[in-house]
């Protein structure tokens, strides 16, 4: 028999280090009255971060070698960790993963993480693999429909897909209000997701993946974007300021086509797991796909005691909710990311 | 949809009627009124609908035939009640209760959770459950929003019957009106065109304005205020207002 493929086990990692949202700034001095008042926001209470140490007048200065340095070892730091987190539960190591898709947007690496990983963690040589790098904070969903699709195509084999960002490899140090929006906002996060389509599953409590639907804004191609800084020698990420209430309006588009497909109305939907993008588009998402503060506990939980945790965010959220021991078989969830492009993705699931 | 036993649905141009014609509200009441709403949130063109009763009185509450002194609890029932209030409350349509005669107990709860209320002079307004034993469902969140905790507790714990003209002085009630259904259509004319979404959106954001901080409260009402001003009632607003510069509106 054929079976759907489901996600049957979820595990995360964080640097060891957490930070309130003062301590960062107390550790860099920073004295911008309008980055202190970001940084104060109540919405983010703590994050995890790999932080330099500061320089003498309290602005770290790291070359792009030394922030692609610090990518790749957080990223074999939180990978390790993350992995070994979701595989356990099932009983499995790494030798047993059949297909590894890899997803970073915060360090460029050839060849990938799949292929570090491999080296380091003792994955199969013949493990097929795929890397997504550039996608941002959507990618997690742009990663498991094609994991999932793969999964699907491989009966019984067993999927892994790992989420790693560590974004403080995209810090920019300066005392301004543009580099404060985003050193306030993103925190290091690494989740791991493993999926497998097998009758063998049928009685394992997991959700099922439907299907995805997916949606691009292209006249704000630019609003989320990687710059080059020519006096800092260094990618700056840009997010500009009406991007959340933009994303919002357009959110219900995939949902609307997403439960038409299935013949679901919204009303059907228990649980909504969406990407901790920032407070602002998770209010947007809730006006306008009309989904409620309960809705989105999870989702505001973690950007509260993570930031956002980029690609992984919405994983982290689902980890949360499976915790939370209230879903119920038969229940239909929505996972839901949004960044560059602008993009939304959106994937139906079934305890 | 249908067919209706405790109830009928009818649809008149722009206006929705839920009759509920029987004096007292049972599980299969629940289910209907339910499956109304289903209809109302995914194929209903109405913008505004209207909950009456019959025969003189709009409902005088819970059923009890339904629930005996020797079997358990069946708070799951209540749960289902619950549900359908906030179905109600959320449903995408100006919401309208016009009473005439008695609105007691489960009945007034109903009511509560409609966006306006009318009543003819004659009507009473009643929350009795506390005196039967019992609760009056999420009235007992409800109510003090919109009267003040001191009303609250005098109108629950006493179960005091209301006259339509005190009802009017302490806010359950909009309007006290001798023709209903003419006032109730009237009122309903005059409102047109309503704007669906934008009536969502401020109906959300008042009911949650009493459990949310000023700070998530001015996030939530930007992110509503950008939804509504990309509708098309609003850039209707916009473009009338272009086509007359000169007169102000």
């Amino acid at each position: 028999m054929h079976v759907r493929p489901r996600i049957l086990s979820v595990g995360t990692a964080n640097p060891p280090e957490r930070y309130t949202q003062q301590e960062v700034l107390d550790r860099y001095r920073a004295e911008n009255p309008a980055v202190r008042a970001i940084f104060s926001a109540s919405h983010i209470k703590t994050r995890h971060l790999y932080l330099p140490p500061p320089g003498e007048d309290g602005v770290p200065r790291e070359t792009q070698t030394e922030l692609l340095r610090r990518h790749r070892k957080g990223a074999m730091d939180m990978g390790s960790r993350a992995i070994a987190a979701a595989l356990e539960p099932l009983g499995l190591t790494t030798a047993d993963v059949d297909y590894l898709c890899c997803i970073s947007s915060t360090g460029f690496m050839l060849p990938g993480l799949s292929a570090m990983f491999i080296k380091h963690f003792g994955f199969r040589v013949n493990c097929s693999r795929m890397d997504i790098v550039g996608m941002g904070c959507n990618a997690g969903l742009n990663g498991l429909n094609p994991a999932s699709a793969w999964a699907f195509a491989n009966p019984g084999k067993t999927a892994l897909m790992v989420c790693c960002e560590v974004n403080t490899a995209m810090y920019i140090y300066e005392d301004t209000v543009a580099t404060g929006v985003v050193n306030s906002l993103f925190g290091d996060g690494c989740a791991a997701v493993v999926l497998r389509s097998s009758p063998s599953d049928e009685n394992t409590f997991a959700p099922t993946i439907l299907g995805f639907q997916s949606h691009i804004i292209p006249d704000t191609w630019a609003a989320m974007h990687y710059e080059w800084r020519e006096d800092k020698g260094a990618y700056s990420f840009i997010l500009e300021r009406d991007v959340p209430y933009v994303l919002g309006t357009h959110a219900e588009t995939p949902v609307a086509a997403l439960l038409a497909r299935y013949g679901l109305k919204r009303r059907n939907i228990a649980h909504w797991l969406v990407h901790s993008g920032g407070k602002k588009v998770i209010d947007a998402i809730k006006y306008t796909v009309g989904i409620t503060e309960h809705d989105v506990r999870h989702t505001v939980g973690i950007l509260r005691d993570y930031g956002n945790l980029g690609s992984g965010s919405f994983l982290f959220s689902f980890q949360r909710l499976m915790q939370e021991g209230k879903v119920r078989r038969g229940d239909y969830g929505i996972m839901m990311t949004m960044g560059p492009g602008s993009t939304i993705e959106t994937a139906l699931l079934r305890w | 949809m249908g067919p209706f036993t405790t109830l009928t649905f009818r649809e008149d141009g722009d206006v929705a009627t839920v009759v509920l014609s029987r004096p007292r509200t049972n599980m299969r009441m629940v289910r209907e009124l339910t499956a109304v709403c289903d209809n109302l949130d995914d194929v209903s063109p109405c913008s505004a609908v209207v909950f009456r009763g019959d025969n003189g009185v709009f409902s005088e509450g819970m059923d009890f035939q339904e629930f005996r002194p020797d079997q358990p609890v069946d708070i799951h029932g209540f749960n289902k009640w619950e549900k359908l209030c906030v179905r109600i409350e959320r449903l995408p349509k100006l919401t309208i209760a016009a009473i005439e005669g008695a609105a007691i107990g489960a009945g007034l709860q109903l009511a509560l959770v409609c966006d306006l209320r009318l009543a003819t002079p004659e009507s009473v307004l009643q929350l009795d459950e506390v005196r039967k034993g019992f609760l009056p469902g999420m009235a007992t969140f409800r109510l003090a929003k919109s009267i003040g905790l001191g009303r609250a507790k005098r109108m629950m714990l006493t179960g005091a019957p209301l006259s339509a003209a005190e009802a009017v002085d302490i806010g359950i009630l909009d309007e006290v009106c001798p023709s209903l259904d003419e006032r109730v259509r009237a009122l309903v004319q005059d409102l047109q065109p309503i704007n669906t979404v934008a009536v969502q959106l401020a109906r959300r954001l008042l009911n949650e304005s009493y459990s949310t901080s000023f700070e998530d409260g001015i996030g939530n009402f930007l992110a509503a205020q950008h939804r509504a001003c990309t509708q098309s009632a609003f850039i209707r607003t916009l473009e009338k207002a272009h086509d007359k510069p000169n007169d102000g509106n």
